[in-house]
């Protein structure tokens, strides 16, 4: 039998990308969300029950775990009496094993249609995750599925690969920053040679989903969101952020530009009520623009969060080894569906570049020195694969030839047992 | 609980409320070095002989002490392939949470299913009574533990066949 | 979840959404049983192109697969098969027929492409028992198809039933003590009186059953199993009981895999409550060690982790 194709798993908070190497998109993007029968709050602690004699057929007994749904089935089930929603990552991190474990195994047999015997996996996590979850993970993967290897990467340094399919991208290296942005939280984290720098980690409280409600407040302040349902106006929100919004280079322009010529420059949308179906349609305006704003200007939305992404990430490459910063200058990636705004990667190499070179006048001054440094290079990468980029850096990775001799082997994890999946051996780095 | 379970277990709680006298001991060996003897090994004087205690040919436990530590493993009773699968996967389930468990050894000793190692640091931070009674209601509790999952395991099974066959029946 | 869906999930809903909105696509997957699917818009967006690898093609093939798809997917199938599948069907998305329920039935047939396949043997040893029912003749050949690289399944028809054997070897310890216990399972579960209509189940181990006891290449090692489904002419009396019977046959060893993981993960639960008990336990035996507030000579704690 020819090699199938390795699977590659990112479950992240919000959604879960699930497909197969050497596609350019996962098969399947949906909600890391398991409905379950009980109730939502707290499942029982008094254990399962225990099963009597065989039943009947009627009562279906002893397999009531398999009585659950996940996905976006499970969303569609949160109403249905008796089915609570539940989501088994917390952060990043995977809060609930039994269902995830459940959570895997329907991805597996319903939506991958896999035999696990026959396939390899790669699996993410974020950075600095215990490696006792490492051990579960595997525990899991090996001893219910019995895979035949498993690779569990970092989402960062698969960020960083996934940026290699951009054309600008010469050396393929593992050394740079990554600023991940999804729907809870942005992190920027530093790479070196394939390793997390996980010191100079820093977390910024701003998402899609602080993105969707500035804009949701922009609209209302404004009045547009009047005509639409209350239901919808958050939905509406969203799509004006992912469709009309595009990051500007300067502020005070781009409102003397709208002002100038609003016909030019606002955009009608027309819109249907879901429930009644009657026709309405709003202005977007200003807030096309100021949408992305909000990574550069956090005041505008946020009156407890007030440092620019430009000058995080400039304070996270400096926390960093001062051999590698150059090369964490060098090569900015962006991953994850709030970073794919217009222009946005111009917009940061601009400040981050001013940044830069403000401090190196300073320190040129400051020594009274008359050589001069020869400036460091700053670079922000877009690429087309942003929206998914880890799942698809997965991919990238997941289908060279060397995937295989990295990854652990069942027969490697029968003879070690789960701490062989504590050490991972890095993409192009010497065993 | 069967006729021979409790004088079973009531001999195991004694001896090991007797062996549980600790005190803290120096290494003979190594200069400031403080080891659990039982497992080091260094010195005779300082381990004692070494107790089975066997409810039949399957189920025992071994208590083995000395003058800082002591070692207990048990065999749990295996009647089957089944028995001796889930056996086998619990306790391993067990040790590799072995970090959480404190008293509990990694691996067990040979030819038992799994060990604790009590030291004298573990008899000072906790109360010696209810250490046992932990071990005690461990000893209790895997055994029913593995015959709930063979239960299930059966029922299961039997639901799993009859869901197929009545797709055909219908 | 309890059975398995005899379709494709990938192929329907990535036909569902090109039909919305077509662009272009290239995609890889797979399906049980070691089958490889790949759409592709080789030519233009709307011209979608589905291939698929199948282990046992040849085999199929020589039991009449073909007469299947043709009469399944007619003119899609191409003539020109893709380089490395076996075979290559089009689905030009200009010409989907509008209504909904036609468009959705397109979408179902699509998706059970393995399925029908995979068909093939049985809806012979189907007509073949019609047909040695009338003529009184004793049985018909043993049609093989080894659909795994260590697995088959052997299918005979008689005058008054159809048997179909399937051999299961387990690569791993745990799943082959499962499966020992699982296997017998079907073959007590047939005793149930609501089940009288199942087919008759039989189940050795080791020793092949007498229908292929001649089959040369057999293993006769521990863990091999052969599981023996006896199909009595009502399991395909008519056209949707016998579709039924094949979709749910075909998924044989796949739903016991899937019983087997599932149930080492409710054991993985079961042990995980324990493990939490066993904490609670041994928690009740620690001293509460007075914990007070460390702080620096700045004022800050702590933190112990």
């Amino acid at each position: 039998m020819s090699l199938l194709a390795p699977i590659i798993c990112d479950n992240g908070t919000g959604y879960s990308k699930i497909g197969f190497a050497g596609n350019s998109d996962p098969s399947f993007v949906f909600p890391t969300a398991i409905a379950t029968r009980g109730s939502a709050s707290q499942p029982t602690r008094a254990g399962p029950p225990v099963p009597s004699k065989p039943g009947n057929l009627a009562s279906k007994r002893g397999v009531e775990d398999l009585d659950f749904f996940i996905g976006d089935e499970a969303l569609a089930n949160a109403k249905t009496p008796g089915y609570g929603v539940h989501y088994p990552i917390r952060h990043g991190m995977i809060d609930n094993w039994d269902h995830m474990e459940r959570y895997w195994e329907q991805t597996i047999f319903k939506y991958l249609r896999a035999e696990p015997e026959d396939h390899y996996f790669l699996l993410t996590e974020p950075p600095l995750n215990p490696p006792e979850n490492r051990e579960q993970t595997a525990e899991i993967f090996f001893e219910s599925f019995n895979i035949k290897g498993l690779y569990i990467a970092v989402q960062a340094v698969l960020a960083l690969a996934a940026s290699w399919s951009s054309n600008r991208v010469t050396d393929r290296t593992l050394t740079g920053t990554v600023i991940d942005s999804g729907d809870g939280v942005t992190h920027v984290i530093p790479c070196a040679e394939g390793y997390v720098i996980g010191s100079a980690i820093k977390h910024i409280p701003i998402a899609g989903r602080d993105i969707s409600q500035f804009v949701l407040n922009l609209m209302r302040e404004r009045g547009e969101m009047a005509a639409v349902p209350a239901e919808d106006q958050l939905k509406i929100a969203g799509m004006v952020k992912e469709n009309y919004s595009y990051t500007c280079q300067d502020i005070v322009k781009e409102f003397r530009k709208y002002d100038a010529e609003p016909y030019k420059y606002f955009e009608r949308y027309d819109g249907e009520h879901t429930v009644t179906g009657r026709k309405y349609s709003i202005d977007i305006g200003y807030e096309r623009f100021l949408a992305p704003e909000i990574f550069f200007n956090p005041e505008i939305y946020s009156s407890d969060f007030l440092t620019p992404l430009p000058d995080i990430v400039d304070d996270v490459i400096q926390a960093s080894p001062i051999d590698v910063r150059r090369g964490l200058y060098k090569n900015i990636v962006l991953s994850g569906g709030s970073t794919m705004f217009q222009h946005f990667g111009q917009r940061l190499k601009r400040d981050l570049k001013q940044l830069v070179d403000r401090r190196l006048e300073a320190s040129v001054v400051s020594s009274g020195s008359v050589q001069k440094s020869s400036g460091v290079e700053v670079d922000v990468i877009s690429h087309k694969r942003q929206r998914y980029a880890v799942w698809f850096g997965g991919s990238l990775l997941a289908s060279l030839p060397e995937f295989y001799t990295s990854c652990h082997t069942k027969a490697q994890y029968d003879e070690v047992g789960p701490s062989i999946c504590r050490r991972y051996q890095i993409f192009g780095s010497a065993t | 609980m069967s006729n021979s379970l409790r004088p079973y277990l009531a001999a195991v709680r004694s001896t090991l409320t007797a062996a549980l006298t600790l005190e803290d001991f120096s290494s003979q060996v190594v200069e400031r070095h403080n080891k659990p003897e039982v497992e080091a090994r260094g010195s005779k004087e300082v381990l004692l002989n070494p107790l089975t205690i066997s409810r039949n040919e399957n189920e025992r436990v071994l208590i083995e002490s000395s003058v800082n530590s002591i070692r207990m493993s048990i065999k749990i009773k295996q009647a089957d392939e089944i028995e001796r699968i889930l056996c086998h996967k619990l306790t391993r389930f067990l040790m590799q949470r072995a970090e959480s468990f404190i008293v509990l050894r990694r691996k067990p000793v040979p030819g038992y299913d799994i060990s604790f190692l009590i030291t004298n640091v573990h008899a000072e931070t906790m109360l010696k009574h209810k250490v046992v009674d932990f071990i005690i209601q461990f000893m209790e509790e895997v055994d029913r533990e593995i015959s709930e999952m063979k239960l299930s395991l059966n029922a299961r099974s039997r639901t799993v066949a009859e869901s197929y066959l009545a797709a055909f029946a219908s | 979840m309890i059975l398995l869906e005899p379709h494709n999930l990938i192929i329907q809903t990535t036909l569902f959404d090109k039909i919305a909105k077509p662009s272009s696509l290239d995609s890889q997957f797979v399906d049980f049983d070691g089958v490889r699917f790949h759409l592709s818009t080789p030519e233009r967006k709307t011209l979608i192109q589905l291939s698929m690898n199948i282990r046992c093609w040849d085999e199929l093939v020589k039991y009449g697969a073909m007469d299947v798809l043709q009469r399944e997917y007619g003119p899609s199938i191409k003539a020109q098969t893709e380089a490395d599948y076996h075979i290559s069907l089009d689905i030009d998305l200009e010409q989907i027929p509008v209504d909904e329920e036609a468009r959705d039935a397109l979408i179902k047939s699509m998706s059970m492409l393995k399925r029908n396949a995979l068909a093939a043997p049985f809806e012979r040893a189907f007509r073949q028992q019609k047909e040695l029912e009338s003529s009184g003749q004793a049985q018909s050949e043993l049609m093989q198809i080894h659909y795994r690289d260590e697995e088959a399944i052997y299918i005979q028809a008689s005058p008054d039933r159809v048997t179909v054997i399937f051999s299961t070897v387990f690569r791993e310890e745990t799943d082959s003590i499962f499966g020992k216990l699982f296997l017998p399972a079907f073959v007590e579960a047939r005793r149930n009186p609501s089940l009288q209509n199942a087919p008759h189940v039989l189940y050795t181990n080791r020793d092949p059953p007498l229908e292929i006891r001649d089959v040369p290449g057999l293993r006769h090692v521990e863990d091999i199993g052969y599981v023996t489904f006896i199909l009595f002419p009502r399991h395909f009396a008519n056209a949707s009981a016998s579709s039924s019977t094949i979709s749910n046959i075909q998924l044989f060893r796949d739903y016991l895999h899937y019983h087997i993981k599932c149930t080492k993960a409710y054991m993985h639960s079961r042990m995980r409550i324990r493990v939490a008990e066993f904490q609670k336990v041994l928690n009740r035996a620690k001293t509460e060690a007075a914990t007070t507030e460390r702080k620096t000579v700045t004022g800050r704690t702590m933190a112990t982790r």
